[in-house]
């Protein structure tokens, strides 16, 4: 095929109107934190610019990623998504099965060689040559190997693909391998979550369709635009902790007022990721405001750092504001000295922040 | 004879492949193998019981509730409470919510696009079909898709998140709702209902429940469901893949007055209780070591030679020695609702699908009456102070089946943690006395044309049980 069809031929083809499409043009603008003045720019983009190929690959997963992204939040957003990307191959959702579908896949390596995107769900495993992951007839890893060769970048979906995720739990019996310890020569967007928030998910995917580049990403290669922010400094029970107000047992009479669940093992002050922004399920909610805490799924390790019911405390790497009882009894006793405590814990916390840069630039 | 490797299935959760021996343009035997392991029973060892909470339902991104519940309700009888009642009826509407998004997902994301393949081109239903589930496209799975994304606002609100949802505890949920939130997920399920009765069944639920007979059923034109019924008779699909006849369900959504859908088991006509201690995870032609075990006493260690013989990461659980099918039309059958009962001894493709919509309008109606119920003044979640030795076992019914989690902790750390999904029951390979899984079984006797390297057949059987190979294993 010489010409390849443009982003809104194929909307078009999907039976997208006009105006649907515009709309979605405004969404990507405001999900991705652009001025409305970006809109005629992403509509001529997407007009204009032939389709970016994706190959969707699932190693060692659960498909939970998939599943977050086929739910993403606005209807429009997903179908224009999914028929922009037509994921010209994914082993889930796709028509073709066995052979046919492994034919496929090469296909499109040949077809848009050097250009494509290749989205990976899941990690391959390592142990006994791969042998836990067999996908028509081979290893995981080499279907990975191979189809990262002609790929222009690579985007890790979720913690499994990022960090391991649950699976490479001590002793991680499979020896489960984040996608960037095995494709060292490729640039590697990691969209951690597990899974992902699927505005997230969409929004980086439209963001590298339409420029054309990758977003900005931050040290660990997470985009800056959804992962440079602690759920706790956006976190609609923020106001509560920093009164000293906390959840001390499940339903008690703080749990329905809605107070903080620092002492319930939450993992917000610790975990960068957009959940208290963007929500979860088209935005109805998220698991703190579900009266859970935080378990961090979008960090690194999360899996294997003690209980998730035990609180973060003296936390040194990142700086917590401080320790949850300490500010409690301030608050409770005299509130000029509270704040000042408060203030004083916050100049730290940055002193803490500026070494650990000067420690991960290193 | 030759020998037909089928694989990698698409549109099913997970990897599967399976080897067939086909004779005179038939399957005359057939080899399922699960090609992924992550040894979740492994990690479990040695961490804190309540870990499991989080990590069990990371096995499984499509039933990730049912993991979740069958967890805490381990936890739970590990501590020998119960949850507060009014939690575990919140835990039953999030359950439910998560099995019938999967069995919609499963009619229209990955049965049905099966008839959409040029190898039908040419029927008379073929068009219509063609417009309703063209992978990817059709005009059914993009509604189904919002459908089901606007019900898991459901959970969304009860459960913060899905999928992973962190909500169910032993001793309730975390989630409090409010008589708002009452109103909100009460318009939520009655935009769910009218998703069902325009699109899937063409008709109200209750006159499809109301269904009795086999002759009824194949009455029933309008919908996707008619559209499905008329195609499996035409196709000649409807009557493949028969099973053995044996059906089990551990009894599904527990509530402080029993299990909405109770447990038991069909054995071509005799119903009995479920014999949990008549459970064994059998290893005979799995790339395990050890011995055939209770899940209570059993361990997980992989063959990393990955013998000869052997040829699958998955056990073979039986039950009093013998294979069971378990799902959607287990359930029903062993519930005893007349349709169901109609269809169990036909058990093939039609059966399992049909049964699959008809626990959907079931279910459906089951939520309403939940929703009902729930009184937000009351407590959702009681204390529960784990022993620091100890056993549990929780069991639920996943969309696909029988689930089951046992858990053994020492000194306060998982000393043991077995799983039994309900895949490792239906994709179970071979056992020591040679009998094939529920699926291999039923796959014997499937038409394989001339030429055929992935047998449409053997396609529409292995979806009809709606494989979740990610769980299969763990």
């Amino acid at each position: 095929m010489s010409q390849i069809e443009t982003f809104y031929d194929v909307m078009r083809r999907q039976g997208i109107t006009r105006r649907s499409f515009m709309k979605y043009c405004s969404l990507t603008a405001a999900a991705l934190g652009l001025s409305p003045s970006f809109v005629p720019k992403i509509a001529h983009a997407m007009e204009t610019k032939p389709r970016t190929p994706v190959i969707w690959v699932h190693g060692l997963e659960c498909t939970c990623c998939s599943e977050s992204f086929i739910r993403a939040a606005h209807p429009l957003a997903k179908d224009v998504v999914l028929s922009m990307i037509s994921l010209d191959y994914d082993d889930t959702l796709m028509a073709a099965a066995g052979h046919a579908a492994e034919a496929a896949l090469e296909e499109t390596i040949q077809k848009y060689k050097g250009n494509y995107i290749l989205a990976v769900e899941g990690n391959p495993p390592l142990n006994e040559d791969g042998m836990f992951c067999i996908t028509g007839g081979k290893p995981f890893v080499e279907k990975l190997r191979h189809a990262a060769k002609d790929a222009k970048a690579i985007i890790s979906w979720g913690a499994c693909a990022s960090y391991g995720c649950v699976q490479a739990a001590k002793p991680n019996p499979t020896q489960a391998t984040p996608v960037h310890k095995v494709i060292t020569d490729k640039p590697i967007i990691k969209v951690p979550g597990c899974p992902p928030i699927a505005e997230v998910m969409t929004g980086v995917i439209t963001y590298m369709l339409t420029f054309d580049r990758l977003p900005e990403l931050d040290r660990q290669g997470r985009p800056a635009m959804f992962y440079s922010q602690r759920i706790h400094d956006k976190c609609y029970r923020r106001p509560h902790f920093d009164a000293g107000q906390f959840v001390e047992a499940w339903d008690d009479e703080h749990a329905r007022k809605g107070y903080c669940l620092y002492k319930m093992g939450c993992k917000g002050p610790t975990t960068y990721n957009a959940c208290s922004t963007i929500r979860w399920n088209e935005g109805v909610s998220f698991p703190i405001q579900s009266g859970h805490g935080c378990i961090g799924c979008s960090e690194d390790g999360f899996w294997d750092q003690g209980s998730f019911y035990d609180r973060v405390t003296d936390l040194t790497q990142f700086g917590v504001e401080a320790n949850a009882d300490k500010i409690g009894l301030t608050a409770a006793g005299v509130v000029g000295a509270g704040v000042a405590a408060h203030a004083a814990v916050s100049a730290l916390k940055a002193a803490q922040r500026k070494t650990q840069d000067k420690k991960e630039e290193a | 004879m030759t020998t037909l490797l089928v694989g990698p299935f698409n549109r099913v959760e997970g990897d599967l492949e399976i080897r067939l021996e086909v004779q005179d343009g038939a399957v005359s035997a057939a080899y399922t193998n699960s090609p992924l392991f992550r040894g979740f029973e492994r990690m479990m060892l040695g961490k804190g019981p309540l870990d499991a909470l989080t990590i069990t339902p990371r096995i499984c991104g499509i039933c990730s509730i049912s993991q979740s519940a069958a967890a805490a309700l381990a936890l739970a009888d590990l501590a020998g409470v119960q949850p507060a009642p009014e939690g575990a009826k919140v835990a039953a509407l999030l359950h439910m919510i998560e099995n019938v998004s999967d069995h919609m997902a499963h009619f229209n994301l990955f049965f049905m696009p099966d008839y959409a393949r040029a190898a039908y081109a040419g029927a008379d239903w073929h068009q219509t079909v063609l417009e309703r589930f063209t992978a990817g496209q059709g005009s059914a799975l993009r509604r189904a898709i919002e459908a089901r994304a606007d019900l898991l606002h459901v959970v969304g609100m009860l459960g913060g998140k899905w999928p992973h949802t962190l909500a169910i505890q032993p001793g309730g949920v975390t989630r409090t709702p409010t008589a708002r939130d009452l109103i909100r997920i009460g318009a939520s399920l009655q935009a769910f209902r009218r998703y069902l009765e325009a699109q899937t069944f063409g008709g109200k639920l209750e006159d499809f429940i109301a269904l009795g007979t086999v002759q009824q059923l194949e009455a029933w034109t309008t919908g996707d469901a008619g559209l499905f019924l008329r195609v499996a008779e035409a196709t000649g699909t409807g009557a493949m893949g028969r099973g053995t006849g044996r059906y089990l369900s551990f009894g599904a959504y527990p509530l402080p007055e029993g299990r909405v859908f109770k447990g038991g088991t069909w054995d071509n006509g005799a119903e009995a209780p479920v014999d949990f201690a008549a459970i064994r995870e059998d290893i005979s032609h799995a790339w395990m070591l050890g011995e055939a075990a209770h899940p209570s006493a059993g361990a997980t260690v992989p063959d990393e030679m990955m013998r000869e013989g052997a040829y699958s990461w998955c056990k073979a659980p039986r039950l009093q020695g013998r294979t069971f099918e378990t799902g959607a039309l287990a359930r029903q059958i062993v519930v005893g609702h007349p349709l169901a009962r109609a269809l169990a001894a036909e058990g093939g493709v039609r059966a399992r699908v049909a049964g699959r919509l008809l626990e959907l309008a079931l279910t459906q109606i089951e939520m309403e009456r939940l929703l009902r119920d729930i009184r937000p003044e009351a407590r959702f979640m009681d204390q529960v102070i784990l022993p620091k030795d100890g056993a549990g076992v929780g069991v639920v019914e996943a969309a696909r089946g029988a689930l089951g989690h046992w858990i053994t902790v020492k000194d306060g750390a998982i000393s043991g943690y077995q799983i039994i999904a309900p895949t490792t029951w239906n994709f179970s390979p071979r056992d020591a006395g040679g009998t094939a899984g529920p699926v291999e079984a039923a796959l014997v006797g499937a038409p394989v044309a001339e030429g055929e390297d992935t047998p449409l057949s053997v396609q529409h059987i292995v979806r009809s049980f709606d494989p979740c190979m990610v769980c299969t294993v763990h």
